[in-house]
């Protein structure tokens, strides 16, 4: 392991292509940058149409450029949540409780360069990680099978939902409709159709996109709309007059990005569970450990840390099934594989042992794409915190426009205009009502592989589940106990800053 | 507004013109519709065979991924799209021929479409641990068969490339067991690495990649790579097992002279250099079939479907 570590350094460097490995992992990274800040272009369509031009380069230079546009797409889809609530994945969903608020604030550039700042050190640090422990990390993954799964699922859908915002009642209500929407569309187990009133439309299930937009998206613009029209119109903000981020608010943030790091880096050793849950975690507990939780989603700049920092440090961890099993996680993973595999590389154990050294030389270049995109994206977030600068007259219509562009575009059905407008005045009534969404989203999420890993336990210990569980899934059998007990923690710490919350309103009625 | 109206009058003058001059097929580029997610066989496949094609067939071929609903969202929309050769569809055998004898669609896959090519196929195998007692296929079913069924068997998916010739297999087998999913192969090969089921069925080029890990106990066809393996029909099971099917179609209604020029063109990339070595590297055959061969398949599978999926849900 060691020798095809040290190995991998002249393969990078000594190989004279190395300025055309730059190159490549810079285009891959504005590219992705650029589809991602799309809405409704998804990072995983611009990988599989990129993947046909890196199986005509250098194995070197074709995976690290689509290892470039996938680093590039997640932070891209981080730009309009921040700028304009419009989150393109679920992954940044969580970044749109604080993102539109600064940018309200006229601090739209800061809270992008905390973004930037955020994901390219919690990606790098897991990157690092990942190279040091990528035969436990490996061991890990195989121990997590689908009643572990299961159980961390169920565990994170209630820790995320005990710590949203308002009351608790509201919370439980908006979990069940988020649950409940999710099982609309096929089973996932025996592909039986479920609450689809026979309508074809709804066989595939609700879209997650144009269901994102609607409600994160919609309500904003509406709400826009309707405060103080006249003050809009006038509103405009002047690029130059934009703070940059400085270095003491930047170390005031070490500790959660260092929290939300390794909270990303272990969730993504778990195989199945992903970004979405590592953003949400990680503002969480951000929230929880701030000694100022009320300030969190009006505009504040470790809200933004957090998530960012956790739904980045996922990457480094999700690749260890695919280099050392061979087993994709995920889409993005299964196109990488079949970047390799076009290479004549087949990830897998024989890979590891016969050619280490290249799958070390392309995690260095995962390295090498950090720092790259650091300096890229330091460049290219004035051009991006301009695009709100324009004239808020012109940038509403925009946003409309935008939205329903992107949950069009995603999957070209007609019927998703239909989705967007729906969840779109659905989220507006519930902004209303004072409803957080974040439960709903959480649980359409994560429902449908909570629902799965649930079906294969059952499957699985089909004589006799209590001893299944007892005797050949004895982790699983601790996360399950564990689950009340943190939960209940988590829920008394919540109140509690709630209560806090509650004070300092009154008190600033008073 | 009579400015809009003189280029909207334009526009229509241009769109029949090149109505009328019937320029030669394909004139613009086809879109060729894959049900299925990024990162799969058929997307994988498809990317190499779609940058090969242009020097042949005189355009590109872009693809378009629609998944959802098992292939069925990718399968309606190039159902209702025009029969013109613009638009095809690249699927395989068990969402075309399986799923209607399962569920209610609003297509009929016979009738609706028409098989332009086969461009290769893949033969699953069943695989177990190296570690394993299990040196056979018959050693699996008589521990299936003496468990009463309980049996930890693994697949892919509900009616999908491995569960169907895995049914197949038991069903011949007269054995029973314990069939638990997984959502796709990646994690059913997990499952069978952890140890959580004992076999399961998966594709030679996914099975190399696993190396000494795994043992092959019999594939669906003879493969070389693999280090011949009894194939399913050596060890007495009849008819095709396992056989994944990657099929062009195209609407039914589409002229014949255009999938005719498909056909000449799909045909062409056997003597392609590019494309054997990618297929070669990809761990996939080049076993292409032409449309009319391959309906007559087609027609027996879906029978030999049809009776499965009334054995399995009789129970």
């Amino acid at each position: 392991m060691l020798d095809s570590f040290l190995n991998s350094f002249p393969i990078l460097f000594g190989s004279g292509n190395f300025f055309t490995i730059l190159f490549a992992v810079a285009l891959g990274l504005l590219i992705g940058l650029f589809v991602g800040a799309l809405p409704g272009l998804t990072t995983l369509m611009a990988m599989a149409i990129v993947l046909p031009i890196s199986f005509f380069m250098d194995p070197l230079v074709g995976i690290p450029f689509l290892i470039g546009v996938y680093k590039g797409g997640i932070f891209g889809g981080s730009i309009p949540a921040i700028l304009v609530s419009l989150p393109g994945t679920g992954a940044s969903v969580a970044t749109t409780f604080d993102g539109p608020p600064l940018t309200k604030q006229g601090k739209g550039r800061k809270a992008l360069e905390t973004a930037l700042f955020s994901s390219v050190i919690a990606d790098f640090s897991s990157d690092i990680v990942t190279i040091l422990l990528i035969g436990p990390i490996a061991l890990v993954a195989l121990l997590i099978g689908p009643p572990e799964l299961a159980a961390i699922l169920f565990l994170s859908i209630l820790i995320i939902s005990s710590t949203s915002n308002g009351s608790v009642g509201k919370n439980m209500i908006m979990l069940a409709v988020g649950l409940l929407i999710a099982l609309i569309g096929q089973d996932p187990i025996a592909a039986l159709t479920r609450f689809t009133f026979d309508v074809f439309e709804l066989r595939a299930g609700i879209p997650l996109l144009p269901m994102l937009i609607g409600l994160f998206a919609i309500p904003e613009i509406l709400i826009n709309i309707e405060s103080k029209a006249k003050q809009f119109v006038q509103a405009k903000l002047n690029l130059k007059k934009e703070e940059q981020l400085t270095w003491k608010e930047f170390l005031g943030l070490r500790k959660t990005i260092f929290r939300s790091t390794i909270i990303g880096t272990t969730i993504g050793m778990i195989p199945g569970v992903g970004q979405v849950v590592a953003a949400f975690v990680g503002y969480a507990a951000a929230k929880n450990a701030s000694p100022n939780p009320e300030k969190f989603g009006k505009g504040e700049l470790e809200g933004i840390a957090a998530p960012e920092a956790a739904n980045n440090a996922v990457n480094g961890p999700t690749l260890v099934p695919l280099l050392t099993l061979g087993i994709p996680g995920d889409n993005v993973t299964a196109i990488l594989l079949g970047a390799f595999v076009a290479h004549g590389l087949r990830p897998g154990p024989q890979l590891m042992t016969e050619q280490g050294s290249i799958v070390f030389a392309i995690l260095l270049c995962m390295l090498l794409a950090n720092v790259l995109f650091l300096i890229l994206g330091y460049f290219t977030m004035p051009l991006f915190s301009k695009v709100v600068s324009i004239k808020k007259s012109y940038l509403l219509p925009l946003t409309i426009v935008f939205a329903f562009a992107g949950s069009f575009v995603f999957r070209h059905n007609p019927a998703d205009l239909y989705f967007l407008l729906f969840f779109g005045i659905f989220g507006y009534i519930l902004r209303k009502l004072e409803f957080d969404v974040t439960p709903l989203v959480m649980a359409f999420i994560l429902a449908p592989s909570l629902e799965y890993a649930f079906g294969q336990t059952l499957s699985l210990g089909d004589d006799g589940l209590l001893k299944y569980l007892l005797l050949e899934r004895p982790i699983a059998a601790l996360i399950i106990c564990a689950t009340p007990i943190i939960t209940w923690k988590l829920w008394k710490r919540s109140k509690r800053l709630r209560d806090v919350a509650t004070e300092v309103t009154s008190n600033q009625v008073k | 507004m009579k400015n809009l109206l003189k280029i909207f009058i334009g526009f229509l003058a241009m769109l029949s013109i090149s109505g009328l001059a019937k320029a030669d097929y394909p004139e613009k580029p086809i879109t060729m519709v894959i049900p299925f997610g990024p990162g799969g066989s058929h997307d994988l496949n498809a990317r190499v065979f779609t940058s090969i094609i242009p020097q042949y067939l005189g355009n590109a071929i872009i693809v378009k991924l629609v998944p959802g609903a098992s292939g069925q969202t990718g399968t309606a929309m190039v159902a209702q799209a025009k029969p013109d050769g613009y638009t095809l569809l690249f699927t395989h055998n068990y969402v075309d021929q399986l799923q209607h004898h399962v569920k209610k669609l609003p297509y009929k896959p016979l009738k609706d479409f028409v098989t332009v090519a086969r461009i290769n196929y893949a033969a699953a195998c069943m695989i177990v641990l190296s570690k394993s007692k299990y040196k056979s296929v018959q050693d699996v079913f008589d521990t299936a068969k003496a468990s009463g069924g309980k049996m930890k068997l693994g697949h892919s998916g509900m009616w999908g490339a491995t569960m169907v010739p895995m049914a197949q297999l038991l069903s011949w087998g007269k054995v029973q067991a314990n069939l638990t999913p997984y959502k796709g192969g990646g994690p059913m090969v997990k499952g069978l690495l952890s140890g959580d089921v004992e076999a399961v069925l998966h594709f030679p080029s996914v099975i190399k990649g696993q190396g000494s890990k795994v043992r092959t106990l019999g594939c669906g066809a003879k493969e070389k790579a693999l280090g011949n393996p009894p194939t399913f029909d050596s060890l007495g099971f009849t008819g095709q097992i396992g056989y994944m099917d990657r099929i062009l179609v195209a609407p039914a209604k589409t002229p014949a002279d255009r999938i005719k020029k498909l056909q000449d063109a799909l045909a062409k990339l056997k003597g392609d250099k590019t494309f054997k070595k990618f297929m070669g590297r990809l761990g996939e055959n080049m076993e292409f079939m032409n449309g009319p061969d391959y309906e007559k398949v087609r027609a027996e599978k879906s029978k030999n479907y049809k009776n499965l999926v009334k054995q399995m849900t009789k129970g």
